[in-house]
């Protein structure tokens, strides 16, 4: 008998319970999770990498590698609009170049801007199964993307003005359910039961309490992991913590980049690549509703984001908001980071004291 | 000095200006557009730029601002062009995308009027129609700016052609050969890549340019090497030494520190290409010089030992 394949991604934050849903449910693939992002998968992602590549690269390489060990077969790797549309070739290279021996769906070469492209990819994930059950399962994962990205906003605003500490357990808890939920009815469930229980808990927050805006790279900023739990931390300090940079803003509610273009004209008339567009709007965005402060996250050697940062320096200035630039290497330790968050926070303590 | 007298156009002699500078010259020209170049890459330029630019972009983006930097007040207005892609597989470097509204802000408090010329096919604006725009807001009619940049692209055209045989010529003299594969705006530039260049000359090898072929067959042979290479400019770097590769005895890949697509694309060829040395140079702000030559003198010994010459 033919063994079944076990398909895989590498780890994107919680994202990947949408990911393994879509495989599941859709392709009726099995899909294995690579274990949880630690660092040794960086260690190990850094080592096999070219020095110079962003961050994200090693991670999800040292992802692959810990997917492999894990018994997968087929490994997927996904497109986007910087480097990563080249991510998979070159992992591809390296995985094969130190033995492993793999399928490998990379989905960028499919990703031509042709219908008839667009189809071939969807063969090769799916070689015999419907396409309406793809279909269906591609709406179930997209109710699901906007579920989880909801509640999650909805935790890191609030959870450091819970004095039960019930907030995380119900984050947990909704987590592992969408992990395990295997149809619409089931997804449903989970994202009530945790907004009820949210709901139920009383929190204790200042009228106007101290609000942070987070943007940054599309990995960097969405991977708890990678960015050292960088709204935990924050909120455990006391701050409502804003991150409109989320999948579901961006690729599924607010697209049109135009529009966006328009409204941040004054600083920046094109799109300077990748997400820029998106996250000059959302610093202005914060900066037009009296945010306290914004903190830019990304990864080292990130080309757009580097690029924006004299548009922020001058969004700033203009709006009279700080901005906390950080950079996140393979190496970044949770001390470092910590020093800066409270030194950046004290800062805006004391700003909006005087200002007030 | 009235403002007058200064000339329209200001063109940074750095990035795109190695690839498209002839273009952009004959273009201006054609239209009677007075210009000013900024002067050739140095070390004061790097030094401003490094100030100005952001502490992580490349060693070209810093050099970029250092021209611009030279440029401001100079000119009425700088000539920065955004390119961002021929379509949907033709893409460019974020950076260039970039570029113009990066200047823009970083000389926000000059004052410093700037231009730009916008090539993004998958928005609506291809290579004509943005020249044309460019033209028309110079005070060019429509015909007169479409006719000015198709003389000038054919001017871009005949120089690429006489590169690709200025190096076939090259390729079939006698001696040690090696290609020299990086981005034109740092092995042109005087003060980046040129001298890498220069030693190779003095030490008696025959230095060929990876990205001396017309631009199509160069991204045909991408296509094959690397299928999802999707940078214009390093698909044709890339292209090239997959060309050249049989023809020479060892490959340089320069590259500036940190060069997006380059870190992907270099470590893509020493991986994929085997059996012919290859060194890899990455430049950055602090260069002094001699720990280029150090490494440059013992890859050239051991090419020479490879070709049984003897050290």
């Amino acid at each position: 008998m033919k063994q079944q394949r076990k398909a895989a991604l590498p780890r994107y934050g919680e994202y990947n319970c949408v990911l393994k849903y879509l495989v599941e449910q859709g392709f009726e693939t099995q899909c294995i999770l690579p274990p949880p992002l630690t660092r040794r998968t960086e260690e190990i992602g850094a080592r096999n990498s070219p020095d110079l590549v962003c961050t994200p690269f090693k991670t999800l390489l040292g992802s692959m590698i810990e997917a492999l060990e894990a018994g997968a077969d087929v490994l997927i790797m996904v497109l986007g609009a910087c480097r990563l549309n080249y991510f998979g070739e070159l992992q591809e290279q390296i995985l094969r170049d130190m033995g492993y021996s793999f399928d490998f769906v990379n989905l960028s070469l499919y990703n031509t801007g042709k219908k008839r492209d667009i189809l071939r990819m969807l063969k090769v994930i799916n070689p015999r199964r419907s396409l309406v059950k793809a279909g269906k399962a591609l709406y179930d994962a997209i109710q699901m993307v906007q579920h989880l990205d909801d509640i999650t906003s909805l935790y890191y605003q609030n959870c450091g003005f819970d004095p039960t500490g019930t907030y995380p357990k119900i984050y947990r808890k909704f987590v592992s359910d969408l992990y395990d939920a295997r149809n619409l009815t089931e997804i449903r469930e989970a994202y009530r039961n945790a907004s009820h229980a949210f709901a139920d808990v009383n929190l204790r927050k200042p009228e106007d309490p101290i609000r942070i805006g987070i943007i940054g790279d599309y990995y960097t900023v969405m991977d708890p992991f990678s960015n050292l739990e960088i709204e935990q931390k924050l909120a455990d300090m006391g701050v409502e913590v804003h991150r409109l940079m989320n999948l579901s803003n961006d690729m599924l509610r607010n697209t049109n980049n135009r529009n966006k273009q328009a409204v941040i004209r004054r600083f920046s008339e094109y799109s300077m690549g990748a997400n820029s567009t998106s996250d000059i709007w959302q610093a202005q965005y914060y900066a037009e509703r009296h945010f306290d402060g914004v903190i830019q996250v990304k990864s080292a050697c990130c080309m757009p984001e580097t690029d924006i940062m004299p548009v922020l320096a001058n969004l700033s200035r203009e709006y009279k908001m700080p901005i906390l630039y950080l950079t996140y290497d393979s190496q970044t330790s949770d001390v470092g980071l910590m020093t800066r968050l409270e030194a950046f926070y004290d800062m805006v303590e004391m700003r909006k004291k005087v200002t007030h | 000095m009235s403002e007058n007298s200064l000339p329209a156009i200001g063109i940074p002699r750095a990035l795109l200006y190695y690839r498209y500078g002839a273009l952009w010259e004959h273009f201006f020209r054609a239209l009677g557009v007075s210009t000013v170049l900024s002067p050739p890459g140095s070390r004061g330029l790097l030094e401003a730029g490094a100030a100005l630019a952001p502490d992580e972009g490349c060693l070209s983006l810093k050099m970029f601002i250092g021209h611009v930097d030279a440029l401001i007040g100079r000119c009425e207005r700088i000539f920065i062009p955004r390119y961002s892609n021929y379509g949907y597989t033709e893409l460019f470097c974020t950076r260039y995308e970039a570029l113009y509204d990066q200047a823009r802000n970083i000389f926000r408090s000059s004052g410093q009027r700037f231009i730009t010329c916008n090539i993004d096919v998958q928005n609506g604006s291809p290579e004509g129609a943005a020249y044309e725009r460019l033209g028309v807001e110079l005070g060019h009619g429509a015909r007169e700016s479409r006719r000015a940049w198709r003389e000038a692209s054919r001017a871009l055209e005949q120089r690429q052609k006489a590169e690709e045989r200025a190096q076939k010529e090259r390729v079939k003299q006698p001696g040690m050969k090696v290609l020299v594969a990086g981005h034109s705006y740092i092995l042109s530039d005087p003060y980046m890549g040129k001298p890498v260049l220069d030693q190779l000359e003095k030490a008696g090898a025959v230095s060929l340019r990876a990205d001396a072929l017309e631009p199509e067959t160069a991204r045909k042979a991408c296509a094959r090497f690397s299928p999802t290479c999707r940078w214009i400019v390093s698909e044709e770097i890339v292209g090239g030494v997959s060309l050249w590769k049989e023809k020479v005895d060892g490959i340089i890949l320069v590259s500036a520190f940190p060069c997006g697509p380059d870190s992907m694309t270099n470590e893509l060829l020493i991986r994929r290409i085997k059996g012919i040395p290859i060194l890899t140079l990455v430049l950055d702000t602090q260069s002094g010089t001699a720990g280029v030559e150090t490494r440059l003198e013992s890859f050239l010994d051991i090419i020479r030992f490879q070709r049984g010459e003897g050290v």
